[in-house]
């Protein structure tokens, strides 16, 4: 037997291809995967939150509230205060199929959110920014509109799914939660059409209880000019309609319906007291 | 915005780096071990396990060669995507390959340090080195070892 040196060859256990390319061919493709997936189940989960009663939708979130929600005391003067706005507005909504609660939570982001079965969450940053009755009736109004369209269910889908995909994406619990909140920004960001149906609504309940629907966006206004401008703006915006173009819609719709632009405005008792009331 | 940066622009900074160090590390060692590959030209290293008849054996030992060597991220991320859907694992196959030759190169020099003149029944072996991540499921490295019988002939 004859040994017969030979130097290795190169190239048989190494795929010619590189590194970068098969890292962009990689993350292309998947990306192209993960976002037909994520569109397909947007769809599939908004037609099937869709299709549940609002009598079932009643019954299985009738005492349901978000984990993280921080209410403030049960005896609280504004949340009496708003529940009771709530109520008259709810009046003027027909047959409502919903029994409405209101909770208020801690926060220094002015915002109002509507959750499945009826719940509405107001911020005390908004109940302490708003300056009056009508200010106030018309964010609870707006939030009324989603439920009317019931947009709260169709949101819900839109962030699970999202969220949902970028768990899967990352890999890691560490990007749920940021995941959860980009895709609520996101998806907020193609709902405009959404926003403005439910601003219609609310505009329509402030006119029928109050007779005009003076002050329904001056909120909007100061948060546009100054009064509030600051982080909490930047983080109103990313998650609402731009607050300039919401109040000039507001106008063009009133005045568009007939609804009267001036007339007498309720204060509202809490204003001006700086810490809500003690016992 | 901070977060997302933190979330995002991190890990791909790191991967970045991660690719451009570990490539030049990757070359290096290739060229390395192609050098010393010249050196050792016309060392047999043989897989056969009974020596032909004509060889005179003087004296024979066990040798061994082992390497540890460890994933950079890039390569572990890139791997990690291809655990989505299947298929080769290319940022792998340079790893492995010059692990097999720098454990096959130690071996030998081993050998030839020592005066023999032959490895024979060379054998590769291959494990894992876990670390805590993942609960000691992540990989830490790879071990290649191998051996053989090293001879003189007379």
């Amino acid at each position: 037997m004859k040994f017969i040196p030979r130097k290795p060859r190169e190239g048989i256990n190494v795929s010619d291809v590189h590194p970068l390319a098969e890292a962009g061919a990689l993350v292309a493709g998947l990306s192209i995967i993960f976002t037909v997936v994520a569109v397909a189940l947007f769809y599939a989960v908004e037609l099937a939150l869709l299709s549940i009663s609002v009598e079932t939708e009643v019954q299985l979130f009738e005492n349901w509230a978000p984990d993280d929600l921080l209410s403030v005391s049960a005896d609280d003067e504004r949340k009496t205060q708003a529940q009771e706005i709530l109520r008259r507005l709810v009046a003027h909504w027909g047959d409502a199929p919903y029994q409405f609660r209101l909770e208020i939570v801690e926060s220094d982001v002015p915002n109002a959110m509507a959750y499945p079965g009826g719940l509405i969450v107001v911020t005390t940053e908004l109940l302490d920014g708003v300056a009056s009755e009508n200010e106030l009736a018309f964010v609870l109004g707006h939030e009324l509109g989603h439920f009317r369209n019931r947009d709260h269910l169709r949101m819900l889908g839109r962030v699970a799914v999202i969220g949902l995909v970028f768990v899967a994406a990352t890999g890691t619990d560490g990007g749920a939660a940021l995941g959860v909140r980009i895709a609520d920004i996101a998806q907020r960001s193609f709902s405009r059409g959404q926003e403005s149906a439910a601003d219609e609504f609310g505009l329509q309940v402030v006119n029928a209880e109050y007779g005009h629907v003076d002050h329904s966006w001056n909120f909007f206004d100061r948060l546009n000019d100054g009064d509030l401008r600051s982080s909490k703006f930047i983080a109103y915006l990313s998650t609402h309609p731009s607050a300039a173009d919401r109040s000039d819609r507001l106008k063009v719709l009133a005045h568009d319906q007939g609804w009267p632009l001036s007339g007498p405005t309720i204060q509202l008792n809490w204003i001006n007291i700086s810490s809500p009331a003690d016992p | 915005m901070i977060e997302i940066l933190l979330n995002f622009g991190l890990p791909i900074l790191i991967m970045l780096i991660a690719f451009f160090v570990g490539s030049r590390i990757e070359k290096r060692h290739f060229e390395d071990i192609q050098n010393r590959e010249e050196a050792l030209h016309g060392f047999p290293a043989v897989s056969f396990e009974k020596l032909p008849a004509d060889w005179k054996v003087g004296s024979v030992d066990l040798v061994s060669g082992s390497v540890v060597i460890s994933l950079d991220y890039f390569k572990r991320i890139i791997a990690g995507l291809r655990g989505l859907i299947g298929g080769r694992i290319k940022t792998y196959e340079p790893l492995l390959e010059r692990a097999r030759r720098e454990a096959l190169l130690r071996m030998t020099e081993s050998a030839k340090s020592q005066g023999f003149d032959a490895v024979v029944n060379v054998r590769l072996e291959t494990s894992r080195l876990a670390n805590s991540a993942r609960n000691g499921k992540g990989t830490a490295g790879i071990e290649i070892l191998a051996f053989g019988t090293a001879l003189s002939l007379s």
